[in-house]
């Protein structure tokens, strides 16, 4: 039994920005019936997350990981008849998650800090002469005068000001 | 006709035989590219996205500035890239909040949104900017009597009304269209829609359910389909439907599952007459008989 006595009946409030009114949710389900991820384990359940959401169930939502196996495929965008955007909630919550618990901060954030990019695009010269193309592609790897400005440009936002220690130039 | 060329990361760094097969045959087609220097990670969904979206937003805006600044519309091959943009685009012009928030991030930098330029797929040029007839023309080996599937990119479907240019978006024609302009058949099947399964964190946070989701996707195309081969025009699409049939072998011990997986502009390249080492080099699934076949040039 939820004491909702005991919940955060606010939550709702701080878990809306592009989300559409999420108070229109009737749990119907299509966010999940074609949702690749709720096919995982645990499974991704929109509709579920949504009801944490709206019931206040703050610890449980924290502990939650499924937001983060979303696929990114946004079908359930497409697909709610309430004109909720559930991919947009599952984009938010990871944002709430990361602002209350930086462990959820993900290691791909400090990658695109310090190189501009998810992936060592610098390093694989060798296997990009060997198809005929530049050993550096023409992207901020390139650019070191750029990639500092970029850097800079970061400094200033919230989530790195708040989390200077995990991204290093 | 002129693009400004969106890397993003992996298609540089995991597969740049793709690049290369974009860079030769885009403006074999009358599409000129240009380079879109200093451009970034548009950012990935599963990173500055899920943490702050004005920082997210600032990155996609640089991204976006430079191209304003070359004044071409920005043109890509992956689903992500393309997805991400555009709904960054689409948020900066819905919100002047937004955009002024951004635009004081950008200043120090001499950079500036503006909201001038257009994000591109590369089906959408190709379909809409080139045409079907034009590439039927441009090709030296026709795939004739070759059957094909089709994996249509999910991050141009939805939501349509933000990413969508094929008509309706839940019922896509395009692609298919395209390939089959090379000469081959493309045939379809009940799992055809279904994403890939390889992007964001599904395949890292629950690797079996997402291996198995892949799994019965490649399952349905050898039961109901004569496919010889898979076409895909997203990084993680082409990746993940490599890897997937190499994982399923594994499990069921045997070699059942060997159609090879390449990008659209990859196996244009190869029907083209580019060399095959440049353009189509990279893959688990081995391509080079498939190329022999086509071409009668032995793959070395």
């Amino acid at each position: 039994m939820i004491d909702l006595t005991k919940t955060n009946t606010r939550l709702w409030q701080e878990i809306t920005d592009n989300c559409g009114d999420i108070r229109k949710c009737f749990n119907c389900n299509t966010c999940v019936a074609g949702c690749p991820a709720a096919e995982g384990n645990p499974p991704l359940l929109i509709r579920n997350l949504v009801r944490k959401v709206l019931f206040g169930l703050e610890d449980e939502l924290l502990d939650d990981e499924t937001p983060w196996l979303c696929v990114t495929c946004s079908a359930c965008e497409e697909m709610c008849p309430m004109g909720v955007h559930p991919f947009e909630i599952c984009l938010e919550i990871r944002r709430w998650q990361s602002k209350n618990d930086e462990t959820y901060i993900p290691a791909a954030t400090a990658e695109i800090f310090e190189t501009g990019h998810t992936q060592a695009v610098g390093q694989v010269q060798e296997k990009r002469k060997a198809v005929g193309l530049e050993a550096v592609p023409p992207t901020i790897i390139k650019f070191p005068e750029l990639l500092k400005k970029f850097q800079e440009m970061l400094r200033n936002t919230d989530i790195v000001r708040e989390n200077d220690y995990m991204f290093r130039s | 006709m002129k693009y400004g060329l969106f890397l993003g990361c992996n298609v540089p760094a995991v597969r740049p035989d793709v690049e290369r097969a974009i860079r030769l045959t885009m403006p074999r087609l009358g599409a000129d590219l240009v380079d879109l220097e200093g451009s970034a990670c548009c950012p990935a969904f599963g990173s500055f996205p899920s943490m702050d979206e004005t920082a997210s937003l600032a990155i996609s805006a640089w991204n976006f500035s430079i191209a304003e600044e070359t004044g071409v519309d920005l043109i890509t091959e992956c689903g992500s890239c393309y997805s991400s943009l555009r709904i960054a685009r689409s948020k900066l012009l819905e919100s002047e909040e937004k955009r002024e928030r951004v635009n004081k991030l950008l200043e120090p930098t001499g950079k500036k949104f503006r909201g001038t330029v257009k994000v591109r797929h590369l089906i959408d040029v190709l379909f809409n900017d080139i045409g079907p007839e034009k590439i039927r023309e441009s090709i030296k080996y026709p795939l004739e009597n070759i059957n094909a599937i089709v994996q249509y990119p999910c991050h141009t479907l939805f939501p349509s009304e933000i990413v969508g240019f094929d008509s309706p978006s839940g019922r896509p024609h395009m692609f298919r269209e395209l390939v089959e302009a090379l000469g081959a058949s493309v045939q379809t099947y009940s799992r055809e829609l279904q994403c890939c399964g390889g992007a964001g964190g599904f395949v890292k946070g629950s690797f079996a359910d997402a291996s198995e989701f892949a799994f019965k996707k490649l399952r349905a195309v050898k039961k109901e389909t004569d496919a010889e081969f898979i076409v895909a025009s997203c990084i993680t699409c082409l990746q993940h439907l490599d890897r997937m049939q190499d994982e399923l072998n594994k499990k069921n011990n045997d070699n059942a599952y060997s159609l090879p997986v390449f990008d659209y502009n990859q196996i244009l390249a190869v029907c083209m007459g580019f060399q095959p080492k440049e353009v189509a080099s990279i893959s688990t699934i081995s391509r080079d008989e498939f190329i022999r076949r086509i071409t009668k040039v032995i793959v070395s």
